[in-house]
């Protein structure tokens, strides 16, 4: 850290500097952050003191007396229901299938947009594609469904180009649920996904591109060879943080897209939490599972860090 | 001077006498909460001007907007109580939190006659075990006779026009009502405008999963008592003998009849994942022919149809039942019940209110005659009219009432919905409920449902059912409380939900009888233990009512 | 001025291949209409009759018009009065957060800077761990009694970890020298950071303050949480979810069992073309906000000019 000071006042001998000048230097840095740390401390970190719960028999009649403490009991339950392992894999699996065909679809969407010279159609397809993102889930869903029937438009389509013969049961089998919701979510938030490598986009210096222009650069070469490099730190930083979100699959759309046909696959764990915790008050359950999930998102997040360090990339840390 | 020294003598004693009566009606602002969505009312609503008016009170309304258990938990957790307290279909998580008072401590025969009355017969189910009473059931209560113009409960439903294109048969059993169904598609597969009929719907979507799982207690003769199945005869030592049903082969005859109807092509598989608004779209588009359902469940549809003049595809309910081939005996339908006061269900006062005895004595002066008049009916000469000693409305005054907008201005819905109030007849002979005057019904009765009532030879729609039965000592059983084994209950209902429909869509007779085996094994433990606590509770609420 | 240039320059290459301008606008002109039939469907049941939307099957036309929703929803004050709400909360909450938000990723985009990873860490865990509904309601109900009272909109959301680290990475990328060369003149951090970087954070300010303001915006649930029984402090998308509500709500019932009387409040549903006509109304503001950011994402030339 000094040596980086140092590189910045040069004029300064590093080694005489004592803790305290650097301090006293830094003071203008401090007075800056200082202001959120308390935020996050008040905020984020005291009712943290909350997970104490998770080692309590909190519901509804003891939340006011005082619950009595049951020691690991809540995580054990937990361990032990067959549903908190099915919501644990349907997370994990639909996190896994947004991440990755999310990023792709919205990386995509920007490069495509970014090689359009048309400043009017591109704002024009910037601004439709993200539309989507402001129609409630609720809306969204209930088109979506009516898209998805035995009889609708996709199994029409789909019949007609003969590429199936009889009409599938999209929304009754549970091996389609996972891909459902991928592509619901991909479709309603591509554009708005891809709204931070457009901007990222814009921060590549344009004489780069001339430069490889002049070096006979063809468009996929400029793509490979500046585009993407040009958004290489924000989508490992992405990444890097999206990994540790692994475990929040989402909720609303599972909770209005599943039915009980495909039940053991719609399941993820905050609806988990929300029907075997919130709904009938156990509250212990729900913030047993919230830790839960805490430390697993934490622990993915330290090993995705750790990853890029290794491989020399911009990390999150 | 003596003039002006009596004049300011005479004012200063007008103003303490309004400072004084002010005091006493001092106005307030009462914050409530209902446990279900709604609208607020308007800014000038005519009835809440005049509540405001007359008692001084204000109300400040919070609807639910998000997932009740969670809001009712935070409300809880932060004892962030409203001073009127409506926990929906969820209430009794108010008592069991200590949230509510015991309004016992206030009403009495002296102070609040009209609540007494109201109550007292009942007070026996009411009450907890330590004789404590929360909440004053929001409906139930009946006053003189007893209504019952239509089925507003559960029923099998049949579009109108499938009967009429049989010539008005009666349909008593589940083997008539399938078999003209049937006979109805294959000589009738669409509809005018070429669209598919579909001729059963069963709507599994989440709660209204009793669509699926509810109709085998009817088909056996008893009326709602939710999953269970009760004799209502006691044995020698006074036990009425309770057990699930959807175990017994009494209920593996209705899904085989469903899976013959569903490998006959009456049953979309589609109808398993549909969603609520799929269902109420299906239903309002008049291509269903039939399903098992609860009448109020689908208004809009209803409303629907016949805004767009389809009143052929409206729905009339029928009770049937097992006939006596299935080998079960001779089965006599019971699907009306005696009005079943809804117990734990309304407002109750929070232990933060400030001003319980103002609270109490609201609820008293709005259950007085003339306020249930107000509340239900209206002003008279703007929202009904009086001709000799009837309350009637014209048309447009009838049609208004299912205006959002107009009950916004003009009723006081919010809190009458969750308020104490008289149902039946009024001393005088009309009803309490507009919808239940015997003129407005007819009057406002649509041509083609008078025709075909008649051609039954029937006045009303619940001509079609039995008289109802007296209610039993229980009450209903689904009114119980299953928080102390939830986690089993959810697991019981959720296993039917699952495996239900896979029988129904079994492809063979043999495929079925492998599904309802494993059907029946996998719930057996759960069937126990609910049936075990439904039986205890049950045998208690005997006990209780026998006090 | 650069940009400019860059199109002039890229034209060369760009004759060559006709092929892929034309493959591209013909993917993105599906991609559009793929994304807009939804949205156009949604205005096109706000504008129909209600009782027949409810047959469903209406696509980009209204079946029988009807101006109905609107006029039902613009009549009411509530609505307007949730506009102002919505509207005050979101400009609040985007100037306060971008300020705390920006001056904390300058100074974690410092090296040298002694509290760096120790910060970065303690702000990135608040993206991961989260005490759960009821401590967090706790804390701002009882200890702070924000409920109630506007502020509650504002408070809990001055900072982001997210917006942060979108930041601060994006003042990593600017070229070392400018803040440099501030400093040997004798420049403190503070100005640094106002009067140099800052202004040529605009393109991903720009970003941010879209992300916090429909962040802001979209929020509902602290509505719920906090100032459900407060009609004027309800903000317009709370308007929405109440509205929806019908199709959620009652999903609350699973445990008991329905009883007719129980359930005729459930019975009552909001119209599925009021419904869609909040969704028009509670999103139509705030749509307007990106074509009007839109102008600041095209701004690399500044970097370029710099570099050059």
């Amino acid at each position: 850290m000094t040596g980086a000071a140092t590189n910045i006042k040069p004029m300064q001998p590093a080694k005489k500097k004592s803790i305290w000048k650097t301090l006293w230097d830094q003071k203008w840095l401090m007075v800056m952050s200082i202001p959120v740390l308390l935020y996050v401390m008040l905020f984020n970190y005291y009712p943290l003191w909350g997970w104490r719960y998770a080692f309590q028999n909190l519901d509804i009649s003891t939340i006011k007396k005082g619950a009595d403490w049951i020691g690991f009991g809540n995580f054990k339950w937990l361990f032990n229901e067959k549903y908190f392992w099915l919501g644990f894999r349907n997370t994990l699996a639909m996190s896994v299938i947004n991440l990755v065909f999310g990023t792709l679809a919205s990386i995509l969407l920007a490069i495509l947009l970014n090689e359009v010279r048309n400043r009017g159609f591109k704002r024009t397809v910037q601004t439709v594609t993200y539309l989507p993102h402001f129609l409630s889930m609720v809306i969204v869903v209930g088109m979506a469904q009516n898209m998805f029937v035995s009889d609708g438009p996709v199994n029409q389509m789909l019949l007609a180009a003969k590429i199936i013969d009889q009409p599938v049961w999209w929304l009754g089998e549970g091996k389609y649920f996972w891909f459902l919701v991928g592509l619901i979510n991909i479709w309603k938030e591509v554009g708005w996904n891809s709204i931070i490598y457009i901007s990222t986009m814009t921060s590549i210096d344009p004489t780069l591109y001339e430069a490889a222009a002049i070096d006979g650069a063809g468009r996929f070469q400029r793509i490979l060879n500046v585009t993407l490099p040009g958004i290489k730190s924000t989508f490992v930083v992405l990444l890097i943080m999206n990994i540790g979100h692994l475990m929040e699959a989402g909720f609303e759309l599972q909770y209005l897209l599943g039915n009980k046909q495909v039940y053991d696959f719609s399941q993820t764990l905050d609806v988990f939490v929300l029907e075997y915790g919130i709904q009938n008050n156990k509250y212990g359950r729900a913030i047993a599972a919230g830790m839960f999930k805490s430390v697993i998102g934490i622990i993915l997040l330290f090993a995705a860090n750790f990853v890029a360090k290794k491989l020399d990339e911009d990390t999150l840390l | 001077m003596r003039k002006i020294i009596a004049a300011i003598l005479a004012l200063a004693m007008i103003l303490s006498l309004c400072s004084f009566a002010v005091a006493e009606q001092e106005p307030i602002t009462v914050t409530v909460f209902r446990g279900d969505p709604g609208d607020q009312p308007t800014e000038d609503n005519k009835i809440y001007k005049m509540i405001e008016e007359q008692f001084g009170i204000k109300f400040e309304i919070e609807f639910l907007a998000g997932d009740l258990d969670e809001t009712l938990g935070t409300k809880i957790a932060g004892e962030d109580y409203p001073d009127l307290f409506d926990g929906g279909n969820s209430a009794e998580k108010l008592i069991n939190a200590g949230a509510l008072i015991n309004l016992l401590d206030y009403i009495n025969e002296e102070s609040t006659p009209n609540l007494w009355n109201h109550i007292k017969d009942l007070l026996p189910q009411l009450v907890n075990e330590n004789g404590e009473l929360f909440i004053i059931p929001n409906y139930g209560i009946n006053y003189n006779a007893q209504i019952q113009m239509a089925c507003n409960g559960p029923a099998f439903f049949i579009q109108k026009q499938v009967l009429a294109w049989d010539n008005y048969p009666q349909i008593k059993t589940l083997d008539q009502y399938f078999d003209l169904i049937e006979r109805f598609i294959a000589a009738n597969p669409t509809d005018e405008n070429g669209a598919k009929y579909e001729g059963f719907a069963i709507l599994c979507e989440d709660w209204r999963h009793f669509c699926l799982i509810n109709p085998v207690q009817h088909l056996m003769g008893q009326p709602n008592e939710g999953e269970v199945y009760i004799n209502r005869t006691a044995d020698e030592n006074g036990i009425y003998a309770v057990e699930t049903f959807i175990d017994k082969p009494y209920a593996k005859a209705y899904y085989a009849k469903l899976n013959e109807a569903y490998n006959k092509g009456l049953i979309n598989p589609d109808t398993f994942t549909m969603t609520y608004d799929q269902y109420i779209a299906k239903l309002s588009a008049g291509t269903v022919l039939g399903m098992f359902d609860q009448t109020w469940d689908f208004g809009t549809a209803t409303a629907a149809l016949e805004t767009a003049g389809m009143y052929k595809n409206t729905y009339i309910a029928l009770p049937l039942v097992y006939d006596e081939s299935y080998g079960f005996g001779t089965i006599s339908e019971q699907y009306l019940n005696g009005a079943v006061p809804n117990k734990d269900r309304g407002f109750g006062i929070s232990v933060n209110c400030e001003y319980p005895e103002r609270m109490i004595q609201l609820f008293e002066a709005l259950l007085s005659d003339e306020w249930q008049k107000i509340l239900q009916w209206g002003i008279e000469g703007e929202d009904y009219y009086v001709e000799n000693g009837r309350m009637l409305m014209t048309q447009e005054q009838y049609s208004q009432r299912n205006d959002a907008t107009w009950k916004m201005a003009n009723t006081a819905l919010t809190i009458w919905e969750s308020a104490p109030k008289k149902q039946g007849t009024q001393d005088d002979g009309n009803a309490w409920a507009p919808a239940d005057q015997g003129e407005n019904y007819f009057a406002l009765m649509s041509d083609y449902d008078k025709e075909f009532l008649t051609a039954y030879g029937y006045l009303k729609p619940a001509d079609f059912f039995n008289a109802p039965c007296e209610l039993a000592p229980w009450g209903e059983a689904w009114q119980i409380d299953k928080a102390p084994i939830q986690d089993d209950y959810d697991k019981f209902l959720l296993i039917q939900d699952q495996q239900l429909p896979k029988i129904i869509m079994s492809a063979d007779q043999a495929e079925l009888d492998t599904n309802w085996d494993a059907f029946v094994t996998e719930i057996a433990p759960y069937a126990q233990i609910y049936t075990d606590f439904m039986q205890a509770e049950v045998t208690k609420l005997v006990e209780q009512t026998a006090e | 001025m650069t940009s400019v240039t860059y199109n002039k320059k890229a034209k060369k290459p760009m004759q060559q291949d006709v092929v892929f301008p034309i493959v591209n606008g013909i993917i993105l002109c599906i991609l559009m209409f793929v994304t807009l039939f939804p949205v156009v469907n949604t205005v096109a049941i706000s504008f129909n009759d209600g009782i027949d939307a409810v047959r469903g099957g209406i696509g980009l036309w209204p079946r029988k018009f009807s101006t109905e929703a609107y006029n039902t929803l613009l009549s009411d004050k509530l609505t307007w009065n949730a506009f102002g709400i919505s509207v005050a909360r979101t400009v609040i909450t985007t100037i306060l957060n971008l300020f705390f938000t920006s001056m904390l990723a300058f100074a974690l985009s410092r090296k040298e800077y002694v509290f760096r990873k120790f910060i970065t860490l303690a702000v990135v865990l608040t993206m991961y761990v989260n005490a759960g509904l009821i401590p967090n309601f706790l804390l701002i109900h009882r200890t702070l009694k924000l409920s109630k009272t506007f502020w509650v909109y504002i408070i809990p959301t001055m900072f982001s970890c997210f917006n942060m680290i979108v930041i601060r990475t994006y003042i990593q990328g600017l070229p070392e020298a400018l803040a440099e060369s501030a400093r040997i003149d004798g420049a403190n951090d503070m100005r640094i950071f106002w009067q140099i970087i800052f202004p040529l954070c605009t393109p991903v300010l720009a970003t941010v303050a879209l992300f916090v303001a429909v962040g802001s915006w979209n929020q509902w649930f602290d509505t719920q949480l906090y100032n459900g029984g407060k009609k004027y402090l309800h903000t317009l998308q709370y308007l929405l979810k109440m509205k929806l509500a019908t199709s959620m709500n009652t999903a609350n019932a699973a445990n008991a069992s329905v009883d007719a009387l129980a359930s005729q409040a459930a019975a009552k549903s909001t119209p599925v073309t009021i419904r869609c006509a909040i969704t028009v109304v509670s999103a139509l503001p705030i749509l307007l906000v990106y074509p009007f950011l839109q102008r600041y994402f095209v701004t690399g030339m500044v970097l370029g000019g710099v570099k050059g």
